[in-house]
Order: structure tokens, then C-alpha cells, then sequence
């Protein structure tokens, strides 16, 4: 009886101590966000208060200064976000074509060497956005498409198809082979057969891909910050910026701005959870 | 099979390497061989100029750049293995969660689709000395003097930790969660009946098979652990007073403020191997671990 | 007219050789049986007439035309795989129709030629089911119906029926068997199963180590194996071997019991070494016949185990060092350790060489 007991409250313990753990991973998790969110709808005067204010009051002063365009001080939102949006659509739906091409290959066909090639490709992926930016910007420069969504979309490409492989060849190589074959038998040439079974087949995990490549182009910094100037090329990672200036930062303003970068994130993000995870370990696993 | 013509394997490769030697090869190409030059941007004649290893010996000795490295290094070790420990932690505690396990498990996601510049200013206000909340709560419960979180070396390097830590700990949990879901579970029934303890049984069979998740989880990171450098430059810019300077800030002081390029370059190759070594690394622990539990071919 | 014919067929992966320079001739209409142990070489074979794999040499013909580098789907094949290889984003009947579309025949026809197919197969109540909500043997049915649909010159079947369980695999044989019937097209089929090898085929053609060993009537190789493989692949129980030597015209087994040589046998060497082979149903306890048994051979042998099967019972007895399995109609229990009295039907024994394998035959 007296073990029972023991071993009851211990699950007990156990119980309650994991529900704490649970909650607090939450609510780290969670805070940050939130009070970026709670910030973007505060007066600036009660965001710069001393002592702080708890209870907080409600407006879209930010969001309003932030939409009126340039004209007032404000941030030219409107063609950053659409620079966004150019820029990470473009370039997303390039890579996936050349990374689909790529995991494909890797998914389906025996060669030598098979495991350097795809190393190499990844390691490509491990350069680090500053220390490629330096040599990018003289290149670009000299091909004059600094400044120009092209260059940009191009670096995206680039930085994008080796991780497009990874997943791609890890959603391909689930599919079984048969599946080709008998496509072939049916009377399909290779191409038809890709683009009417195999495609078809591995769809959600190439949106899944897709939107990791979106999110990749649309977060990127230091790459952006070096081969954009204006406000015709600026996304708005770089466009986050602006609200700084030299000893002050508009923190509303910003917080504004922040908003309307994660909430197309965390909408893609929720559609596609499931199958980015069954990607990322399909490619890493079954390699 | 008469016709003599590329592989078709080769062809369909052939766009990603053709994009790839485009715009990374040919830029570290140039960089390469601009890191043998005393390039700056403000004088272009300088790129003809070559000074052999010049550069490299200047960042050798030069003990900006060794503090800078070896903080790198630390930093790297530190975060790394508090993100996989926490996200050990995390997966274990989502893998019991009975109720309500899809949206605790997207809300999990929420950091990884943060861009690491966003982190960086989320931070920087929370952890502001001023109006951060970090602060206004510690006074709150009575704290008098507002903690200088970002002016203060020891806790700049803390907080830009905390930020790192909380920006990518989520691909650990969620890939752990992911290998946790696909466990078998007769092994851990079978260990049970044998009279094996919870911890034994972590030990002995859980840990096992996780490792090979654990380890994409660990490339996946080392592919991109130069977006700290996001964070950093944010937060803190690599001060205050360099305390908090990693390879890459200065990197992109000596390139873009100091516009000496060439030895920037040369800072740049330094950190390429850096990022490269961890890849190459994981990738052979991925595929030993892969051998080791049969999961190859 | 869709003879399919393979002179020298050779296929290397590399230094490995898979297939070694095979020749067959499949006639119009035959139900040709690909059999043999795994890694034979009989699924290569078969995916080099589909044109799933280069041929590395020789050459491969359908209908009188050579079909070497022609991809697939201009050799009007169909085949049915071994894991069914069904579209699983389409349903039924959009997997049936694939091929007309493909080859863009008139939405009507299409429709026709699936229908029919579908109530060959009794797939009627399927056709809006995905592969996903469908049985193992739904599945299976619908491979085939994917196969018949654009009536192919020749079927190609590889190990169709390995992934069901038996009772459903025996179902599905008959049905086979029967949808040849109704369609009359050539078939090749590859298993390594011999039961279903001698049950479908018109011929079998056995196969080891890239090589054929023996081609002919399941009846031919029941009856006439050209050596110990054949033997003991062929029919179950497997055929009994048992060394011997040849002493004065008779055979001399291992342990000392000495038989005739039988009658089938052919010219043997003094003192060569062979072994002596025969089937569980040609050994039988006295009084547990079933037909006219010719030339017999009696002798003891003491029973180890018993396996009742029904209308036969097994009998694992000891003979000559090594054990040999008995057949037993009409059974009675039997206690192990029993010595039993046998007859052994002489004239359906076989003699092989010890060393060759091969057999002597006169």
C-alpha cells in the first residue's frame, strides 16, 4: 500500500512539474511576439513612460502613420512590402523549379558521387550572407543590377535551391519508383510521367518547400541590406530600419512595421507545419 | 545508349549548379582573390595591386581578430548545445502532452518564421535599460536600478544569447518531436518489462534512435548559424566597446565602414571555413548515425 | 501475331553480370512462367522486355520487331507490379482511364473500354474510391484492370500476387488464370513461388544465377528436371536426394541399402558417384498406395514425424544417414519411432551425377 502511495504522489510531483515546465516554454515563447504586437497599438508617450504603465490604452496612430506613406516622415510601407512580395514570389517560384530539378535527380537516379555533389550543394547553402554580401555587392555592381529586384531575386534563387534539394529529394524519394514506371508503361513519356504522377504525387510536400523558400527570402537581412538602396528595391527587413535614427528609435512605429512582416509568415507556417517537418527529416533520415 | 549526350542526372543538376557557380561561386572567387589584395572600395586601382598573404598574416596577429574568433567560437558551442538541450527538453515535455498537442506544437513553430533582423529589434526593445520589459517588470517588483542589458558586456553577450536561444531552439524541439513520433514503441515496452528505469531507458533506447534527428537538426542549424550575425548587429552592433564582437560584425566593419575590402575578404574566408567545418561535421555525424541504426539506402 | 522473343539477352550493372546471354521464344498467347530463386536474374529480365532497363547485349523482340532502345510506352506492353503502383491521387477509374488519356483517345471510348474492364474485373462498385481506401486485394484487381484496359499485345507480371496472404493469393491465381482465358494476349509472369509457376503456366521457365536451367511444361519439369536444382525447386515437398555410388548395376546409398537402378535411368560408370533421387509420393507405406505402382522396391525405414495434412499425411523418416520425407494416403496415426515397411516406385526414380548435378537419363 505504502509503495502505491509513494509512487502515486511522485506521479503526481511529476505531473505538476511538467505542466509548469510546459507553461513557462509557452509563455517565453509567446511574450516576445505579443509584446511586439500590444506595442504596435500604444501611444508612443505611454511605450516611453517612466515609471512604466501597465494598463494599456488602445490606438492605430502607428498603423496610420505607417500607411500614410512617405509624405508625412513616415515609411514608405507600401513599396517595401510590395518589393517584398516581388522579390520573395519570384524567386521562391524560380528556385523551386531548379531545386525540384535538382531533388529529383538526387531522389531518382544512381551516380557517382552522389553524396559529394549534394554536400557540396549544402555547403554552398553554410556560406554566410556577410561574407558572400562583400563580394556580391562589387559583382553585382559591376553587372549593374545593384538596387534592382533582379539582383536580388537572383541572390535568393542562389541562397534557396540548396535547401530546395534537401527537401525535395526527401519528398520524392518517398514516392516509390513503380509509380514512374508504370506511368512509362502507361504511355507516358518521362516528362509526362513527372508532371502527371510524380508532381501530382509530392505536391504538398513542394508547396511545403515553397513556402520555406518564401519565408527564407522574405526574413532576409544581410544580404538585402548590402544590394538594396532605394525605395524602389528595399524590403522590409531593411525597411525595419528606418526607424531608427541615431540616438532614438521610433518603437511604435517599428513595432507597426514588424506586424505586417510576421503575420503572412505565421498564416504559411501554419498551413504547411506538418509537412515541412515530415521534409526536413524524409531528406535526412531515409538519405 | 548510341547517341553520346550528358547524363540526364547531370542535366536536371545542371540549373542549381549553373545558379549556384553564378552567384556564390563566382562572388567568393573574386573575394578569394581579392583577399591577396589591399582592395578598398574607395580606391579601385587597389584591386590590381597583390600583396600575397599580407592580409591573412594582418588578421593573424592582429588580436581584434582572434577575440573576435574565439568569441564566435564560444558563442557558437554555448548556443548550440543549450538550444539542442532545451529542445531535447521541450520535445519530451510536448511528447506527453495529451490535449491540445497540435497547437502548442504551431505555436512551437512561431520563432522559426521570425526574420533574425525582427529578433534582433524585439530584443533590443525588450531588453531596452530604459522601457524594456525586461526592466519595467524588474522595477516593478521593486528593482532600483534599471540593468544595463545591452550596455554591459557580460550581459549584452547574455541577451543576445537569450535571443539566438530563442530564435532557433524551436528546429531542435520540433525535428525531436518528429523523431519521438516516429520511435516504435515495443523497444521501450520491452525495456520496461525488463525492469529498466525511466532514465535507463531514455538512456539506452530513446536517445539512440533520436540521434540521427538530432543531428538534421544540428545541420540544418550549422547551415545558417551566421544569421546571428543579424541579431548582433542589431542589438548591439558588436559593442559595447567590441564586447560583444563576433567575426562577422567585424567582418562588416572592416568591408563596409572601413571599406577595406580585401581584408575583410580575408575575414570572410576565415569564417566560410568556419561555417563549412560545422556543416561538414554534422553531416558526417547524420550519416554514421544513420549507418548505425540501419536507416541508410 | 505477338511472339516475344530474346536471343542472348546479356544485362551487367557494372562488373556485375545479372542475366547471362539468355534466348527464349514465347509464342502467341503463352502463359510463360519467369521462376527461380531471388536474384536470378528473372525480374531483370522481365523489366528488360518492359524497357524499365537498358539491355546491355543481345537483342529483344515483340511481334517480329526489335524493341531494344524503345522506351516503354512504344512497346504496347502493360504490367501489373508487385506493389500495384497504383496513382494514389486518382480514383479508380481515373487510374484505369490513365493510359487512353495519355494516348488521347475520345473521352467515350475511354469511358467504354473502362467499363468493361471494370466489370471483368468486378471493380463496379470501386470506381470513385482512391487506392488508399481500397484492400489489398481491390488493389490488385485494379492493377490488373489498369493492365487489360488498352488491350496491350503482352502482359508483363511481376510478383503480383507476393503482397497478399495466402488464402487471397490462391483467389487471385484462379482469376488470373482465368482472366488469360477471356483475353487470350501473351503473358509473362515472374515469381519465385513454384506453385504458382506450375498452376498458371502453359511453360515454365526456370532460371538460376542469370542463367535458364530448364525450360518446358510444368508437367516436364515435375516429371523430367534436368538436374538437382530443377528437382528440388520444383514440386513440395521438395524432391528426396540421397547419395549413393554405383556398385555392380546397382546403386549403393550412404548406410548401406542398395537399389536397382531404374529403368528411366541412363548409362552409368562403375563406382560413380550420384544421387538418387525421389518424390515423397513415390515412397509409401505398404497398403497406402493409390495407383499401379510398376517396378517397386520394399524396405524398413523408422518414422521421426508426422505431419497430417488431410486426405495425405507426411512421414519424416530416417534413410541412409540422411531424412527423407514419405507420403501416406488413407492415413492412421502413426507414433514416432515406428518402423514402417515402404515401397519405393522405381520407375519414377531419378539418378543425377553427384558431381555435375545433371541428370542420367537414358
Amino acid at each position: 500500500m505504502d509503495r502505491n502511495q509513494s509512487h502515486r504522489n511522485r506521479r503526481r510531483a511529476l505531473k505538476a512539474l511538467h505542466f509548469t515546465g510546459l507553461f513557462l516554454t509557452m509563455m517565453i515563447i509567446c511574450i516576445p511576439g505579443l509584446w511586439i504586437v500590444l506595442n504596435s497599438f500604444r501611444p508612443t508617450v505611454e511605450i516611453m513612460a517612466k515609471p512604466a504603465i501597465w494598463v494599456p490604452s488602445f490606438t492605430l496612430e502607428h498603423y496610420r502613420a505607417m500607411f500614410a506613406g512617405a509624405g508625412e516622415g513616415g515609411v514608405p510601407v507600401f513599396s517595401y512590402f510590395r518589393n517584398s512580395l516581388i522579390v520573395s514570389v519570384t524567386s521562391t517560384l524560380i528556385a523551386i523549379l531548379i531545386g525540384m530539378s535538382g531533388g529529383y535527380a538526387f531522389a531518382r537516379y544512381r551516380f557517382k558521387g552522389k553524396n559529394g555533389y549534394f554536400v557540396g550543394l549544402m555547403l554552398f547553402r553554410a556560406v554566410p550572407g556577410v561574407a558572400l554580401s562583400l563580394p556580391l555587392f562589387i559583382v553585382f555592381a559591376k553587372a549593374g543590377i545593384i538596387d534592382t529586384h533582379l539582383g536580388l531575386i537572383l541572390a535568393y534563387v542562389a541562397m534557396n535551391v540548396p535547401f530546395t534539394i534537401w527537401l525535395t529529394d526527401g519528398f520524392f524519394r518517398q514516392i516509390p519508383r513503380e509509380l514512374h514506371e508504370a506511368a512509362e508503361i502507361d504511355g507516358c513519356t518521362r516528362w509526362q510521367a513527372f508532371w502527371k504522377v510524380e508532381f501530382p504525387v509530392a505536391r504538398s510536400g513542394v508547396a511545403s518547400a515553397a513556402i520555406f523558400a518564401f519565408l527564407t527570402s522574405w526574413n532576409e537581412f544581410a544580404l538585402a541590406s548590402q544590394l538594396t538602396r532605394s525605395v524602389g528595391s528595399k524590403t522590409m527587413p531593411v525597411g525595419l530600419l528606418d526607424f531608427t535614427a541615431e540616438f532614438t528609435i521610433n518603437w511604435g512605429g517599428m513595432c507597426a512595421l514588424a506586424v505586417l512582416m510576421i503575420v503572412p509568415a505565421l498564416i504559411l507556417t501554419f498551413i504547411v507545419q506538418k509537412h515541412l517537418i515530415a521534409g526536413l527529416t524524409f531528406g535526412g533520415v531515409k538519405g | 545508349m548510341t547517341r553520346r549526350r550528358l547524363p540526364e542526372w547531370f542535366v536536371l543538376l545542371l540549373p542549381a549548379i549553373i545558379v549556384i557557380a553564378a552567384v556564390v561561386l563566382i562572388p567568393l572567387l573574386f573575394s578569394l582573390y581579392s583577399s591577396f589584395t589591399p582592395y578598398k572600395l574607395t580606391r579601385p586601382s587597389t584591386l590590381w595591386k597583390w600583396v600575397g598573404t599580407y592580409n591573412y598574416e594582418k588578421i593573424l596577429s592582429d588580436a581584434k581578430f582572434w577575440a573576435a574568433f574565439g568569441r564566435t567560437v564560444l558563442f557558437l558551442t554555448i548556443v548550440l548545445n543549450l538550444e539542442l538541450l532545451l529542445g531535447l527538453g521541450i520535445a519530451l515535455m510536448m511528447n506527453k502532452v495529451t490535449w491540445g498537442q497540435r497547437t502548442l506544437r504551431t505555436i512551437l513553430m512561431f520563432p522559426m518564421m521570425f526574420s533574425p533582423i525582427l529578433v534582433g529589434f524585439q530584443f533590443k526593445f525588450i531588453f531596452n535599460d530604459n522601457i524594456g520589459l525586461v526592466n519595467n517588470v524588474l522595477q516593478s517588483m521593486g528593482f532600483d536600478a534599471a540593468l544595463p542589458w545591452l550596455v554591459d558586456g557580460k550581459l549584452a553577450m547574455f541577451s543576445i544569447m537569450f535571443a539566438e536561444i530563442w530564435m532557433s531552439t524551436s528546429v531542435f524541439a520540433i525535428l525531436i518531436l518528429a523523431g519521438l513520433f516516429a520511435m516504435p514503441r515495443d523497444p521501450l515496452e520491452a525495456a520496461k518489462v525488463d525492469g529498466c528505469t525511466p532514465w535507463q531507458s531514455f538512456r539506452h533506447i530513446t536517445l539512440p534512435f533520436l540521434m540521427p534527428f538530432i543531428y538534421i537538426a544540428m545541420t540544418i542549424r550549422s547551415l545558417d548559424v551566421a544569421r546571428a550575425y543579424d541579431i548582433v548587429q542589431i542589438m548591439t552592433g558588436g559593442g559595447p566597446a567590441r564586447r560583444t564582437e563576433l567575426l562577422w560584425t567585424l567582418m562588416s566593419r572592416t568591408g563596409y565602414v572601413d571599406a577595406r575590402m580585401g581584408l575583410a575578404n580575408a575575414m570572410g574566408y576565415v569564417s566560410i571555413i568556419l561555417s563549412i567545418l560545422f556543416t561538414i561535421y554534422f553531416f558526417r555525424k547524420l550519416s554514421a548515425a544513420r549507418a548505425e541504426l540501419g536507416m541508410a539506402g | 501475331m505477338t511472339e516475344v522473343t530474346l536471343s542472348q539477352v546479356v544485362k551487367k550493372y557494372g562488373q556485375h553480370q545479372a542475366v547471362h546471354g539468355i534466348d527464349l521464344d514465347i509464342h502467341d498467347g503463352e502463359f510463360v512462367v519467369l521462376v527461380g530463386p531471388s536474384g536470378c536474374g528473372k525480374s531483370t529480365t522481365l523489366r528488360m522486355i518492359a524497357g524499365l532497363e537498358d539491355i546491355s547485349g543481345g537483342e529483344v523482340a515483340i511481334g517480329g520487331r526489335v524493341v531494344n532502345d524503345l522506351p516503354p510506352r512504344e512497346r504496347n506492353i502493360s504490367m501489373v507490379f508487385q506493389n500495384y503502383a497504383l496513382y494514389p491521387h486518382m480514383t479508380v477509374r481515373e487510374n484505369l482511364g490513365f493510359s487512353l488519356r495519355i494516348a488521347k483517345q475520345p473521352e467515350a471510348e475511354i469511358a467504354k473500354a473502362v467499363d468493361e474492364a471494370a466489370s471483368i474485373l468486378g471493380l463496379n462498385e470501386l470506381m470513385d474510391r482512391k487506392p488508399a481506401a481500397l484492400s489489398g486485394g481491390q488493389r490488385q484487381r485494379v492493377a490488373m484492370g489498369r493492365a487489360i484496359v488498352r488491350h496491350p499485345d503482352v502482359f508483363l507480371f511481376d510478383e503480383p500476387l507476393s503482397n497478399l496472404d495466402a488464402k487471397l493469393r490462391t483467389q487471385m491465381r484462379v482469376e488470373i488464370k482465368k482472366l488469360h482465358q477471356k483475353v487470350e494476349s501473351t503473358i509473362i509472369y515472374v515469381t519465385h513461388d513454384q506453385v504458382e509457376a506450375m498452376t498458371l503456366a502453359d511453360r515454365i521457365v526456370l532460371m538460376r544465377d542469370g542463367h535458364i536451367v530448364q525450360v518446358g511444361t510444368p508437367l516436364e519439369l515435375f516429371n523430367t528436371p534436368v538436374d538437382t536444382f530443377v528437382a528440388t525447386f520444383i514440386g513440395s515437398p521438395p524432391m528426396n536426394l540421397v547419395d549413393g555410388v554405383v556398385r555392380q548395376g546397382q546403386i549403393t546409398l550412404d548406410g548401406g541399402i542398395t537399389v536397382p537402378v531404374p529403368v528411366t535411368a541412363g548409362a552409368l560408370r562403375e563406382g560413380q558417384a550420384v544421387k538418387f533421387g525421389f518424390r515423397a509420393d513415390n515412397l509409401m507405406p505398404v497398403g497406402h498406395a493409390v495407383e499401379d505402382e510398376g517396378a517397386v522396391y520394399e524396405l524398413d525405414l523408422p518414422v521421426t514425424l508426422t505431419e497430417p495434412l488431410g486426405t495425405e499425411t507426411l512421414l519424416f523418416t530416417k534413410m541412409a544417414g540422411g531424412e527423407v520425407q514419405a507420403k501416406m494416403f488413407n492415413p492412421r496415426p502413426v507414433a514416432p519411432g515406428e518402423q514402417l515397411r515402404f515401397r519405393l516406385m522405381l520407375d519414377k526414380c531419378h539418378v543425377f551425377d553427384a558431381t555435375s548435378g545433371l541428370a542420367v537419363r537414358g
